[in-house]
């Protein structure tokens, strides 16, 4: 199911969060009623962990990560590393990368099995992203932009895209991303999907702008609404973006 | 808080003190103090400055690997906390330090040392060559030396 929530009266829940299978990061300091709705939504089943990168709160463009691992930017202190080891599970490896791009989430999109990156980051990390997520790595751009963590958003079930993505790109991407893709805003018309909004395999927040069409596309293209098997639903398809531009 | 190395003389940066540089390309130079600053302004090789320990490593006059080093090295990937661990390693650090300082110590004498006896050769050239300059009282002691060395000399030929 996926909720509406703001940070601050800023709609952009995914800065401020990264909600991964295993784990969800939020940001420390900020008001108590944004980290209880993630609590609310995922307190038995995984750890909300509360925490800051190098000192600030947009810990949602700065790591990324999956099931398997978590990487984090140079900036990150060493205090910050340790707290974010202790509080998350064994099995996630946690580590530190030397990169000039630090902005790891805006660089990286990954589920837990692929991963898409700006073409611009270092082979060395690179082969850190497959060794320490355990992803096939793909370098990618999105409607023609290289910043591909900003502009799509994919779990295990399925993805959004930049609303501006031809289709070509788009049966491109899905092929080599094994998940069913689609073009679509958050935040009414926002393109930037990922800061806009924090997906995993059963949950998802979006900000408090999202209109209902996009919270239903959102809902049928992840999979979210119970019981309801396979592809998108024919009362869905008349409000997908992707017939508007050609 | 970090303590840091400082880029020019890779002395240690505490908290409150030096100047850190971020150039374009995001690569962060840090300095303890202005002298270091200034010389980097200069676009002084550290390499070639004699008082900076780039210097000292790059002509062995300090020691560059040891096993010691290798406690202090940065570390990406850290390991669940756990309290034992921590006591121990709290417990291992001075002496450790102590230990990084002793080998650094040994490594400079055992230096000099090549130095002392090539002087002593040095010295008992001059002193061959000098002879007629030394004291009356210094040259009798000496040729007593000479003599009793002449004839183990010549012992050892006989045997």
């Amino acid at each position: 199911m996926a909720s509406r929530l703001k940070f601050e009266n800023s709609c952009e829940v995914g800065v401020f969060s990264r909600l991964t299978n295993a784990y969800c990061l939020v940001a420390a300091g900020g008001a108590e009623n944004f980290v209880s709705v993630f609590e609310a939504e995922l307190a038995g089943v995984i750890p909300v962990v509360r925490a800051s990168i190098g000192g600030t709160r947009i810990v949602g463009r700065l790591c990324v990560g999956n099931k398997n691992g978590l990487l984090l930017p140079h900036t990150t202190t060493d205090q910050e590393l340790q707290h974010l080891k202790n509080s998350l599970p064994d099995q996630v490896v946690v580590q530190r990368i030397d990169e000039r791009l630090s902005a790891l989430g805006n660089c990286i999109a990954c589920n837990d099995h692929v991963a898409l990156t700006n073409p611009d980051l270092t082979k060395e990390t690179e082969e850190l992203i497959s060794d320490v997520l355990g992803v096939e790595v793909f370098r990618q751009t999105i409607a023609g932009n290289i910043l591909v963590g900003s502009f799509c958003t994919f779990s295990n079930k399925g993805g959004l895209v930049h609303p501006r993505t031809s289709v070509e790109d788009l049966d491109e991407l899905s092929t080599l991303l094994q998940v069913p893709l689609v073009a679509g805003t958050v935040n009414r018309g926002s393109e930037v999907i990922a800061s806009g909004m924090a997906v995993n395999d059963w949950a998802a927040f979006c900000g408090s702008d999202t209109t209902a069409t996009e919270l239903s596309v959102v809902e049928s293209v992840f999979r979210l609404r119970d019981g309801r098997p396979g592809a998108l639903g024919a009362d869905v398809r008349k409000s997908l973006v992707e017939s508007c531009f050609v | 808080m970090r303590l840091e190395k400082c880029w020019f003389c890779s002395s240690t940066v505490y908290p409150g003190h030096g100047i850190q540089f971020v150039r374009n390309d995001a690569k962060v130079f840090r300095f303890c103090r202005s002298k270091c600053h200034k010389n980097f302004k200069m676009k002084r090789n550290p390499r070639k400055v004699k008082w900076t320990k780039a210097y000292r490593r790059l002509r062995g006059k300090d020691m560059t690997q040891d096993s010691t080093f290798e406690f202090e090295r940065k570390r990406n990937r850290p390991e669940r906390y756990d309290r034992n661990v921590t006591e121990q390693t709290l417990k291992a650090i001075p002496l450790i330090t102590k230990i990084r300082h002793e080998r650094q110590k040994t490594h400079i004498s055992d230096r000099q040392k090549q130095g002392k006896s090539k002087q002593r050769e040095k010295d008992a050239k001059e002193v061959e060559q000098d002879f007629h300059m030394l004291p009356k009282m210094l040259q009798e002691t000496k040729v007593k030396v000479r003599v009793t060395q002449q004839q183990t000399e010549d012992n050892v030929m006989e045997e």
